[in-house]
């Protein structure tokens, strides 16, 4: 018998219990379908980060105290004169800004708020490539004077001066007069941070009003490429000038990136081993209705027999029975959860990624699982001795 | 045709040793219309059994169309199940749900012939049991003489070297087995090697000879001198409305 008529033998057993086939089959659609989505789902979601990241400042990096470290913390870990330092003998970094933060009492004309009070220098708006809304970003000479010239935040801006406009106005930080010198555009975030309503002093400023200490460090290099490597150049200077080695840590925005990029890789794999769970367990199914199949068509495989089907026929036969199931159920959940990627891709406004090898994937596992879970009744099939399966009822 | 000689074969059951045939020497020539008799238990099903290569014997020699059967592997055994022998079984063991045509088909799939030329033969094989225009009918749909019908043409369509016929009329009512009587007859002129298992004296009665099995052996062999004609009988003793109508019971067809 060739392989045409065998197909057709076992399109004509599966056909005469629709329903049975169905739901034999079921556990592989839901097993194929969980599988496509969850990689369609996690592959889109992570070009989504990804691009998002990507729009970023890519170039940055921070350095800070290593909280782990079991050395006392001074507060003398930074200080002023290591920037200028840093940019000296690191040539890759472009600029490099204290920061130090404390929240603090903002007044304006129309309301009062909590903010974050940012102290930087002026190098802070090339670093964070700021976009203004009005006005300019204090510069050096401000920074030199310890003038009390502020910029704010949009949001901030908006909650205390309302509709006024801001720039040349008066707010209150602590109790302290500061003129409002620029507006800091919202950025983009579309991965959803929202961050406190923040506005940004002189650091000098900073360090009279509040403390003298630096908190940490924020810079930029020349390109993403040598971010890490300006970095690590700029914590050893650090441990040189302090004689405390091992006590900072650093991070840069590529770093950052790798590690997102890694967790959401790791949660793909994760979910979509669960699901590869499903579908071994789909197979299963599969296995236990083709016993039971094999036993109620023994009748069947003995008039097969007796008419002149070989052992191995009866076997083919049941093979292919089995190999044909699971593939339906291969297709059927492969368009389940291609839709199901795509619905879900554009709620999320995200691009709906399937990809070929996924799919390719997914049709060849489910054929290896009608292969494999196939052969236990496929075999009891054709070890049928044809006399007592003609006698059976 | 068949040459069977000192043919045995021993079950074992349990612990028991079961001898079902012993010391059978049995010869059928080509075109011979044969019916083998006995009591339940006389080794008549286990003969029909190993002349249809379903079973293998303990002992002894079986030769069908020249060629020794014992000894074959399964697979020459499918083989010459397929090729040499027509089954046509009481329980008729047609597939459900497969039409009378797909049905006259199957032993030809597995022979490999192509589509086109299976198809004509079973047309033709439905035809010579007079059932062309059932052809894409079910057995369900179909009364028991009917579906015997459907099975006789499953059986030829080979071009077997002999038709083995397991009580072919024991569900079937008086009329509808006579007429199945009168085409194994019609086949049986036109050549065909018919073996056929009775219980019913008046159906061995059709045949030209009787072998009378009891106890595993065969123990007599009679020439039928005057067979009876099933075709006159119907004609003359059984007209069209007079049978009792055919009794459609739930037995298992497939």
């Amino acid at each position: 018998m060739n392989l045409l008529e065998s197909v057709r033998v076992a399109l004509e057993g599966i056909m005469t219990s629709k329903l049975r086939s169905f739901l034999t089959t079921l556990g592989i659609v839901i097993g194929i379908a969980a599988v496509i989505a969850v990689v369609a789902i996690g592959q889109g979601g992570r070009a989504v980060l990804m691009s998002e990241m990507e729009k970023m400042v890519t170039n940055i990096f921070a350095i800070f105290v290593d909280w782990r470290s079991d050395k006392q913390v001074t507060g003398r870990e930074f200080d002023l004169s290591d920037v200028a330092a840093i940019k000296d003998k690191v040539p890759e970094v472009t600029h490099l800004s204290p920061v130090n933060q404390i929240m603090s009492d903002i007044r304006g004309p129309k309301d009062q708020k909590l903010a974050q009070v940012i102290g930087v220098s002026s190098d802070y708006s090339y670093i964070r490539k700021f976009n203004m809304k009005e006005g300019h970003f204090f510069t050096e000479e401000d920074d030199a004077g310890e003038r009390r010239v502020a910029v704010l935040d949009e949001e901030l801006a908006v909650q205390v001066f309302g509709r006024a406009s801001a720039l040349a106005n008066k707010i209150t930080i602590a109790n302290t007069p500061f003129l409002v010198v620029g507006v800091v555009a919202k950025g983009e975030s579309a991965l959803g941070f929202s961050e406190n309503p923040r506005l940004y002093i002189p650091i000098s400023t900073w360090q009279v009003m509040f403390n003298s200490q630096v908190q940490e460090l924020e810079g930029s290099t020349s390109a993403k490429e040598n971010v890490n490597e300006a970095m690590g150049q700029a914590v050893k200077l650090l441990e040189r000038r302090h004689q405390t080695p091992g006590k900072y840590t650093s991070v840069s925005m590529e770093q950052e990136m790798q590690a997102a990029n890694k967790i959401t890789g790791i949660m793909t794999l994760v979910i979509g081993a669960i699901a590869g769970i499903s579908l071994f367990v789909g197979g299963i199914g599969v296995m236990n209705i083709m016993l039971v199949s094999v036993t109620e068509r023994t009748r069947e495989i003995g008039i097969r027999m007796a008419l002149g089907a070989t052992r191995r026929d009866i076997l083919v036969q049941f093979l292919i029975e089995s190999i044909m199931l699971c593939l339906l159920g291969g297709i059927i959940g492969m368009a389940l959860g291609a839709g199901g990627a795509y619905l879900i891709a554009k709620l999320a406004k995200w691009p709906p990624l399937v990809s070929w090898w996924t799919a390719l994937l997914a049709f060849a596992f489910s054929g290896a699982i009608g292969v494999i879970f196939g052969l236990l009744p496929a075999n009891k099939a054709a070890r049928l001795n044809p006399i007592e399966a003609l006698r059976r009822e | 045709m068949i040459k069977v000689i000192n043919l045995g074969k021993v079950y074992q059951a349990g612990t028991q040793q079961v001898v079902a045939l012993a010391d059978v020497n049995l010869s059928i020539r080509p075109g011979e219309f044969v019916a083998v008799m006995g009591p339940s238990g006389s080794g008549k099903s286990t003969l029909m059994n190993l002349l249809g290569c379903l079973d293998t014997l303990t002992s002894g020699s079986y030769q069908l169309d020249g060629m020794e059967v014992s000894g074959m592997s399964d697979t020459e055994q499918a083989q010459v199940r397929n090729l040499k022998i027509g089954f046509v079984f009481q329980a008729f063991n047609l597939l459900p749900r497969m039409t009378a045509m797909r049905n006259v088909e199957l032993p030809m799939i597995y022979a490999g012939i192509a589509p086109r030329e299976r198809a004509r033969r079973a047309v033709q094989a439905l035809e010579r049991v007079g059932l062309k225009e059932r052809m894409s009918h079910r057995p369900s749909e179909l009364s028991g003489g009917q579906i015997q019908r459907v099975s006789i043409a499953r059986a030829l369509v080979n071009n077997p070297a002999v038709i083995l016929a397991d009580e072919p009329t024991g569900n079937l009512d008086t009329r509808s087995g006579e007429e199945i009587m009168a085409i194994f007859q019609e086949l049986n002129r036109g050549g065909a090697t018919i073996v056929l298992v009775t219980h019913e004296r008046e159906i061995g009665l059709h045949t030209a000879r009787i072998v009378y099995f009891r106890d595993g052996r065969l123990v007599d062999d009679e020439n039928v001198s005057a067979p009876l004609d099933a075709r006159e009988l119907l004609n003359a003793n059984m007209p069209a409305g007079q049978s009792p109508g055919i009794i459609e019971s739930g037995e298992e067809c497939g």
